[in-house]
This record gives C-alpha cells, structure tokens and sequence, in this order.
C-alpha cells in the first residue's frame, strides 16, 4: 500500500511528478508505477521530467564526489587567484584571503608575513569603545592556526584541545583556523602550537604580537 | 579417484561463484569471523566512501566516519535482526555517523568565488557543453543542504527506493519525497541556462 504524501495529494499530476525518480530508477511497487506510467501518457510536462530525471541518473553514475573534491583541491593550488569586484576590508577581508586553497600552496614564511599585515588592517578596524549595557562580546580571534593536510580531525582537536584554543572560525578548504587563546599566554601557547608536528602555521592576528 | 583434480575444479568453482549475501556475512561478522568482516568492508567501503564524500567534505573526517561505522558493523552485527536489508542497517549507522560528526564539525567555509570563477581550461568543442552541464550539477550539489545531498545520492546514485532512504535517515517517507522534490527543483533551477541542452 502506498503512502501518499502531502505531494500526492494534489492528485494525479503531482503524485506522478514526486515519484518520478524512483520510477526512473525501477524502485516502485507496480501499483504505483502503473499509476505514474498512465499519467506519463497523457502529461507531456511529467516525460519531459522523466528524461531529466534519466539524464541525472546517468550524471551521477558518472560522477565521482571523491575525484571531483580531489581535483578541486588539486585544481586550487595551480589555479591564479581571481579579480575580486569589491574590496571588504578587516577580518572578513583577512578570512576570505586565508580561505582560498591557493594560499595553501604559498612558503610559511609568506604566508606569515601576509597574516601580520592582514592582522594591522584588523586591529585598525577594531572599535575602541564599548557601549554600556550591551551584551558582552563572542571572544574575538587573536590567532591563526593551519594545519598540515596529513593531520586528522582528532590531530586538530588534540592541538587545539592542548593550547586551550577555541575555534572562532574555520576550518577552511586548506585547513585553517581563526581562534582564540588567552591573551595573556598567547606567545607560550602559539610556540607550543608550532611545535607540534602537525601544525603549519600559528600566527597572532590582531596586530599585537610581540 | 583423482582428488587433485577435483579439487582444483572446486577452487575453480568457488572463484566463479557470487559473493555470499550480505545477511550471510553479517551473521558471521556477529560470530566474530574477521575474513568475513574483511569481505564485508571490501562491499561496502565504496559505496560507503562515496556516500559520506556526498555528505561530508573533508576526506579526513570521511575516513574517520567510515572507519568508525565499519567498527560498529563488527561489534555490533549481533544486534542486526533481519527486519530491513543489511545495506541499509550498515547504510543508517553511517548516516548517523556523519550527522554526528557534522555537529562536531560544520561545513567548511566554502570559496566564495566557486560559483561565479569561469574555468580556463581548454576543451574540446564536443566535450564543452557535457562539460558545463557537468559542472553546473556539481555547483548545484554544493548548494543542497547534507540531508538533501544525501537522499539525492542515495535515489540517483545508489538506486534505493524511498522507503528504504526513510529508513536509513530516520525521518517519514512523505520527508524524503518531500526533500527529493524540493532538491530537483533546485538542482533544476541551478542548471538552468545548460537544461535545454539536457532534453
């Protein structure tokens, strides 16, 4: 017996329309695929939808997700940087920068230094007041992690977990991290981040750093 | 009685026959046979990748989440009792796998140029137009939430009817149409300039 949904309870038309993948796919019971193949007979919209419905069939059979994501990130290391149209200013500016898989491919040391100078344009646009009686700020990132592409989830967790780090942000398509730490241990608790194996890069970000 | 002989046609035999089903090997799993549950993983580890690939976006946390389903499949087979296909025992635990995993670790932030970013890559003429269209169905997966991508998948892909995917995703089958309209009609709309081209 088959359950009708609130789809196919708009008749015939739209009973058909909603099972129409899974008669594609040869997944109805033969009451139902009876019903969808009389209203196919005399709907010219609902075939027009059953030869989408077989050319998806065929697309998916022929797409890998595992490859595709393996050549976008392939793809993203070799591929230039677009043109932006506008210029955002500020962390989001510094988070969409980080964010792009091509920056994975840059050396430490640039990477580093395009992350202090990403951090001043930060700290400039910091407001320095604080209204009374509003709800107290998210805490704010203060570093960047990024982590190296063998590292594992647990890897991350670990790491962080280690250097009390809370993630403000992230991770990216190349792994990276807004996050916060104590303030006052942040030098102690960035060293301790980079020497751990699996860590790329730690970078204070707000333009404070020693 | 040439006993060589007939053994070397029962290996012969052995090797041209099917697979033991699922439900057999599942039952061995639940008695602790490893090369049974050697052979399970082998099944299923595709299909499984590619499924949590749908769901998840990072091939660390997909390894994780498959590694971490296959090990409730062996310590648990016992429990498996027969009222659904094993495929859809093993593909359920794997769903709520993700689910949890995706709590701990939301999507990650996506390229914000992906969509509009022209490809530059040379193509022959005839492999231009598939090449777009193909293009455009995976920009319009991107946009589906998990839960869409994963009945979308689950229908096109892995074959499965809709009650089976109510099954493995726990939610009433008027959902799952429900999702799988809505997620053709978006997948529809965002192919959009290249659909004539599909008809």
């Amino acid at each position: 017996m088959p359950n009708y949904s609130s789809l196919d309870q708009g008749g015939p038309h739209d009973e058909a329309e909603s099972l129409l993948p899974w008669y594609a796919t040869g997944q109805l019971e033969a009451a139902e695929r009876a019903r969808v193949e009389r209203h196919l007979y005399s709907c010219a919209a609902c075939r027009e939808q059953l030869t989408l419905e077989r050319r998806l069939i065929g697309e998916f059979q022929a797409t890998s997700p595992q490859l595709e994501s393996e050549w976008a990130r392939l793809k993203a290391q070799i591929a230039p940087p677009p043109v932006r149209p506008a210029r955002p200013s500020g962390l989001a500016e510094l988070w969409s920068i980080l964010s792009r898989p091509a920056v994975a491919t840059l050396a430490v040391a640039q990477l580093a230094f395009l992350v202090v100078a990403a951090s001043l344009l930060v700290s400039l646009s910091r407001p320095d007041y604080h209204a009374l009686g509003s709800a107290p700020a998210p805490a704010a990132a203060n570093a960047i992690v990024m982590f190296r592409a063998q590292a594992t989830q647990k890897d991350v967790g670990d790491a962080l977990g280690a250097a009390g780090a809370s993630i403000v942000g992230g991770p990216t398509a190349t792994g990276a991290y807004l996050v916060h730490v104590d303030p006052a241990r942040r030098q102690a608790l960035l060293a301790r981040l980079q020497a751990n194996g699996d860590v790329q890069l730690a970078q204070p970000v707000d333009g404070d750093s020693p | 009685m040439n006993w060589p002989g007939i053994a070397r046609r029962a290996r012969a035999e052995a090797a041209r026959s099917p697979a033991p089903d699922d439900r057999a090997l599942l039952a061995r799993v639940a008695a602790g046979d490893l090369q049974a549950f050697e052979r399970l993983y082998r099944l299923y580890q595709p299909r499984l990748s590619r499924f949590l690939t749908t769901l998840l976006r990072r091939p660390q946390l997909i390894e994780e989440v498959l590694d971490d389903t296959m090990m409730v499949v062996w310590q648990t087979a016992d429990r498996f009792r027969g009222s659904s296909k094993p495929s859809t025992w093993i593909f359920a635990i794997a769903y709520r796998k993700a689910h949890k995993a995706r709590l701990r670790w939301p999507d990650p932030v996506e390229d914000p140029e992906t969509d509009t970013r022209v490809s530059d890559d040379p193509a022959p003429d005839d492999e231009l137009d598939h090449q777009r269209l193909h293009d455009s169905l995976i920009r319009a997966m991107d946009q589906l939430s998990a839960d869409h991508r994963a009945v979308v998948d689950l229908t096109y892909f892995h074959g499965l009817g809709y009650r089976e995917i109510a099954e493995i995703v726990d939610c009433p089958v008027d959902t799952v149409k429900t999702r799988m309209f809505h997620a053709r009609r978006r997948l529809k709309q965002a192919i959009g300039g290249s659909l004539a081209d599909w008809l």
